[in-house]
């Protein structure tokens, strides 16, 4: 894209003055999704001068809550459920309760429905979901509140505080795992699959998928060895994802008024056409509208090819990092989303009134069977219309703010679903449309075509066109897969978030730890930062992250 | 249990004028709160991105606020203000070669008519006085009840007569725009256009009384050749105004609707927040005032409890208008772009872009809309062969910060027309929403008047907000626009709303008013009610702002209060 000429040019009957053409800066973040807006406002605090420049004409990534019901509906249509409010730093550290945030964690988490009126339930506490796997399986319910009592413990003690810590070689992990019983039996998950781990623990069927879906939604490859870590990570975080009131949008705008408050500048309507080097050091970036911001810090919150292919010139970057650059895998899988406006809230055909509490609700899928038949399909690109399933949640039943034209609700339906669809979106949308709008009213016979207002699907190409870099509507940035995790993602030599390039620093979900709105690649970074410049930490490492540290690194 | 929320301002309505005051009391060193009931603030400064890949407009496109104070007062530069300038932005005679639009092509702009808007525009003195004509009009609170308004002392008259003594005649105050432009423009459709665009901004062309608010609300617009935005839209504008007051201390909490504005032994002491408000604490406390950025309606019918109010004052702000017509407005995405007919192609750039107000043939067809509308029938009842309305050149503005990013798709937005105000419908105010995509089918045809290749096989999609649905998302917005209420003679400058609350003051001690509907000048994002209403916050001792602050020129303080001139007589 070609850059503008028409900065320092107004019209002659100009009556003010405009932002500059050419500023100079502590440090410059690309990006102001969830992590470049915390990257950005430790350093702001932290006394750097600090610009934060952002393509979209408004700030938040996929912490959105926006108007797409257009007129009158708000959605959250991309990140919804916060899994990590529990453990992240930026939550304390800048008291975000004092910017009026209320994180709602409701008890029934996610419900699983099938065609008999069948339901199994994850909720906060283990004793009611139990209660729940009684149903189908006692064994199973007892083995699941004895696995999720130890599997709370690793993920309090290790896997969720390491988060926040920067990644380590795999040899030194083990090494320190190896010294606690705890350490152990998670070294003993991450070598099974979540498939494996699910079917050694659990007998119903059922159960077994109900436990699968939660497990590799995200994204993981239930047949895939070395990811294990992630079953009692994503299931302990799955019975404690929280909804923050009033949309995601807010966490994005209590960051920023942090950053401005701190003195540092947001740019929105701002895109980045080019990292500037000098020498081989980052000097600042180069907007398409024509301005230049001068820095020799330069953060990216970007995906990996976008930084360094279109950004830089790819001719001057050193071979391997070229070379990790080009074998980068964006995500298996994407998510195609129904979102509509109906008369009333969802009501699920089935014998458990509690179901239509449910933050979560996952339908369409009647076996373990079924379910690694969708995945198997989307990974090959394809999507049966007979046998597509997914979840769905009601955001106005959590937030009346969502809704502007009172007694209507708003809900979305969201399945997993291939970037390159056979038979291509634009052809075949439409059915695919049809198809989950009929599947939704068999869950739940009251989403009727009578009962629908608006409705508005958003196909993994949607995701692209909305966040770019979300490059084949990879919500992560990068797929979750052992050679991507840990200390290689995005590659060695950038996982600790500086980069060969001298000045420039990686801060987005394609960098250690990942996306999902963690919080951690944003931090990991302004923790470098601040420590590559040698300016004086405000902040320090949250309780659970000493504990850790102390119990388990030394 | 939560810790009491004081502050010393507490602003409810997060919109440009509401968060505009704030930026001015946080700059002054005061404590502030701002409370907005929906997810984001800025009101009908807004941008929203229906499909991926698509941003619209729903209300405020167009950048009028260029003269105002607050850009140097509150450096909004320094917040990322930005501006995109188009190319044709520079070429002022862009729109005299090109020409206006009627039924039977592009109708030329005579000299006499160029020469003679200059003139009444303060363009035509060297150095031009159209900043501090716009000022006069705008930028100036109305004078105090016990100074006698006279042709003297109103603000725009007194620069008239300074600047341009030919054009000052008394009868100024009396006439129409179109009385005015009569006199010193030549042909009849550029004299429809402007009126046109007059009526859309706020003031008709045809309203007796307020020619001269009239031409400012075209020519604030007009100056820029109507074609460059703020960068990222409207809602660019106001994030720097945001960011002002951010970085200044002011507190804005996003779904916070407030239910009641808590009065207690007569004096505004806070307010209470309805029981959904995402935060824990229900009731936030003002220790200097509680300034409403609500509409005045609801500001005293619904927030303030009519036990603290006169029957004949409440009496009084449920009769004011809001007549004026609400503006339907329309986003068309297609396949193609779309192309004017040939006919109405600039004949030297050959650009076919937005041709603003269609068809100005003559005054009559002017008339017969204002009579569709007025008449408040609901439904449009003029062919659509004869159908006023406005389109924008959106896809004019800065291809670096394109609306549309899909490839292979583009957006024709907005495009406006005027129906009658919900209250007012025959039919209930719901009538139109009833037949919304009969109208959408019908502005469509009338659109086809100009357009070539707008039809079934081009279109994608057609977004529309009708007024009562923007009353719903945006419940400032009475009678569903963004004026609110007319601003005619009767409801402008000492009138607006009504006398009794002209100088933002209220009945309430420690109450004032911020909102379009409720202030001189009312609305088109201007940042001059958060400005004029800062010299009203100085008389009463509430704001003591430091050397960046200086009055309107035209500015009459009140008796027995603090002058809002400084000692120092300021840095301008």
């Amino acid at each position: 894209m070609k850059k503008r000429e028409l900065v320092g040019q107004p019209h002659p009957q100009c009556f003010f003055s405009e932002f500059p053409a050419e500023s100079d800066w502590d440090a410059v973040v690309i990006g102001a999704g969830p992590n470049g807006l915390i990257t950005a406002a430790y350093l702001a605090r932290a006394g750097l001068k600090v610009a934060i420049v952002e393509r979209r004409y408004e700030i938040g990534g996929g912490l959105a809550t926006e108007e797409i019901l257009y007129p009158g509906f708000y959605s959250n249509m991309h990140a919804i459920y916060h899994l990590m409010v529990d453990f992240m730093p930026a939550i304390k550290d800048f008291d975000m309760e004092r910017h009026g945030l209320v994180w709602i964690k409701p008890n029934l988490q996610t419900a699983m429905v099938f065609e008999d009126g069948g339901s199994l339930l994850l909720t906060r506490m283990i004793e009611d979901t139990m209660d729940s796997f009684h149903k189908y399986s006692d064994k199973d319910a007892v083995a699941f509140g004895k696995l999720m009592r130890n599997w709370r413990r690793i993920v309090s003690e290790i896997l969720a505080p390491a988060t926040y810590i920067p990644a380590m070689a795999p040899i030194d992990l083990t090494v320190a795992m190896q010294r606690t019983e705890i350490g152990r039996e998670m070294l003993e998950l991450v070598e099974q699959s979540p498939l494996e781990i699910v079917n050694k623990n659990f007998e119903n069927d059922r159960i077994r998928a109900f436990l699968l879906y939660i497990s590799c939604m995200w994204g993981l490859d239930p047949r895939e060895t070395g990811i294990g870590f992630y079953v009692p990570l994503l299931i302990d975080r799955g019975m404690n994802k929280c909804y923050l009131h009033g949309g995601s949008h807010k966490l994005a705008g209590a960051l920023s008024r942090e950053i401005v408050r701190a003195g540092g500048t947001i740019l929105e309507s701002s895109d980045v056409i080019k990292i500037n080097r000098h020498n081989g050091s980052v000097t600042g970036v180069e907007l398409m509208e024509g301005r230049t911001l001068n820095s020799d810090v330069v953060i990216s919150s970007l995906d990996p090819h976008t930084t360094f292919f279109d950004l830089m010139d790819k001719k001057k970057l050193p071979t391997d990092l070229k070379e990790s650059v080009e074998r980068w895998k964006y995500d298996k899988w994407s998510f195609n989303t129904l979102h509509v406006v109906s008369k009333e809230a969802p009501h699920y055909a089935c014998g458990d009134p509690w179901v239509d509490e449910s933050f979560m609700t996952i339908f369409g899928f009647e076996s373990t069977k079924q379910l690694l038949a969708h995945w198997d399909n989307v990974v090959a690109g394809k999507l049966d219309k007979n046998s597509l399933g997914g979840h769905a949640t009601c955001e106005s039943f959590l937030d009346s703010h969502l809704v502007r034209k009172p007694g209507n609700h708003i809900s979305f339906f969201q399945i997993h679903a291939p970037y390159n669809l056979e038979g291509g979106w634009d052809k075949r949308g439409p059915e695919i449309k049809e198809a989950m709008l009929a599947k939704w009213e068999k869950a739940a016979p009251n989403m009727k075509r009578e009962n629908i207002v608006m409705s508005t699907q958003e196909t993994p190409k949607d995701i692209e066109i909305r966040f770019p870099n979300m490059r084949r509507g990879s919500i992560k940035h990068g797929d979750y897969t052992p050679i991507q995790m840990g200390c290689f993602r995005p590659n060695e030599a950038c996982s600790n978030h500086n980069t060969p390039i001298k000045g420039l620093y990686l801060c987005g979900a394609s960098t250690y730890p990942g996306g999902l709105v963690l919080g951690g690649p944003g931090y990991l970074a302004a923790n470098r930062v601040a420590e590559d410049l040698g300016v004086k930490k405000w902040w320090k490492p949250t309780k659970e992250m000493e504990h850790y540290i102390k119990t388990y690194l030394t | 249990m939560p810790k009491e929320e004081r502050y010393d301002f507490v602003i409810v309505g997060g919109g440009p004028n509401g968060v505009g005051t704030a930026a001015y009391l946080a700059k002054c060193g005061a404590s502030v709160c701002v409370l907005e009931e929906r997810p984001e603030a800025g009101g009908a400064v807004e941008n929203t991105e229906p499909i991926p890949g698509v941003r619209i407009t729903p209300h405020a496109m167009y950048m009028y606020a260029g003269p105002a104070p607050a850009f140097e007062q509150l450096e909004l530069h320094k917040y990322g203000f930005r501006m995109d300038w188009s190319p044709q932005s520079k070429n002022l005679a862009d729109q005299q070669l090109r020409g206006v639009a009627t039924t039977y092509g592009l109708a030329p702009i005579t000299d006499k008519d160029a020469l003679g808007w200059a003139k009444i525009s303060g363009m035509l003195t060297s150095p031009p006085f159209i900043k501090e004509l716009l000022r006069s009009i705008f930028w100036c609170p109305p004078h105090p009840s016990e100074v006698e308004i006279t042709a003297e002392n109103i603000p725009y008259m007194q620069v008239y007569k300074k600047h341009q003594p030919d054009v000052w005649t008394e009868e100024l105050l009396d006439m129409t725009m179109f009385d005015l432009m009569d006199e010193y423009l030549e042909t009849e459709p550029i004299k429809v256009m402007h009126a046109m665009v007059a009526w859309y901004s706020g003031a008709a062309g045809h309203w007796e009384g307020v020619a001269i608010p009239a031409l400012g609300c075209d020519i604030t617009l007009t100056i820029y050749g109507g074609i460059s935005v703020p960068r990222g839209g409207m809602h660019g504008y106001f994030h720097s105004i945001i960011r002002c007051a951010i970085a200044h201390g002011v507190v804005v909490r996003t779904c916070c609707p407030v239910d009641e504005i808590i009065i207690q032994d007569g004096r505004a002491v806070g307010v209470r927040l309805r029981e959904t408000a995402t935060t824990d604490e229900k009731r936030i406390w003002a220790n200097k005032a509680v300034i409403s950025d609500v509409d005045v309606k609801q500001t005293f019918t619904k927030l303030v409890g009519t036990q603290h109010l006169s029957s004949s004052f409440r009496r009084k702000v449920e009769d004011i208008s809001l007549k004026g017509g609400s503006i339907w407005v329309s986003h068309l995405l297609t396949r193609e772009k779309l192309r004017c007919r040939p006919k109405f192609r600039n004949p030297i750039s050959g650009d076919d872009a937005g041709l603003g107000p269609y068809p100005c043939d003559s005054r009559e067809i002017y008339y017969e809309h204002v009579a569709d509308v007025d008449g408040r029938r609901g439904k449009p009842t003029m062919p659509p062969e004869r159908l006023m309305w406005l389109s924008t050149p959106g896809d004019r503005f800065d291809a670096a910060d394109s609306q549309c990013t899909i490839p292979g798709r583009y957006l024709a937005s907005p495009y406006y027309t005027y129906v009658p105000p919900p209250e007012y419908t025959v039919g209930g105010p719901d009538a139109l929403d009833k037949v919304k995509e009969e109208i959408n089918a019908y502005l469509r045809k009338a659109f086809s008047q100009t357009i070539e290749n707008l039809n079934d096989d081009t279109l994608v999609h057609h977004w529309a907000n009708t007024p009562y649905e923007s009353e719903f998302r945006n419940t400032g917005l009475i009678g569903g626009t963004w004026c609110g209420t007319r601003h005619c003679d009767d409801q402008w400058g000492e009138n607006r709303p009504i006398p009794e609350l002209s100088r933002y003051r209220t009945p309430i001690e420690g109450l004032y008013l911020c909102n379009q509907t409720a202030c001189h000048p009312g609305g088109l994002a201007l940042m001059a009610i958060p400005y004029n209403l800062m010299h009203i916050l100085i008389e009463d001792g509430l704001a003591e702002p430091g050397k960046w602050w200086y009055p309107s020129p035209w500015y009459i303080p009140q008796q027995d209060k603090v002058s809002a001139v400084p000692r120092h007589g300021g840095d301008k």
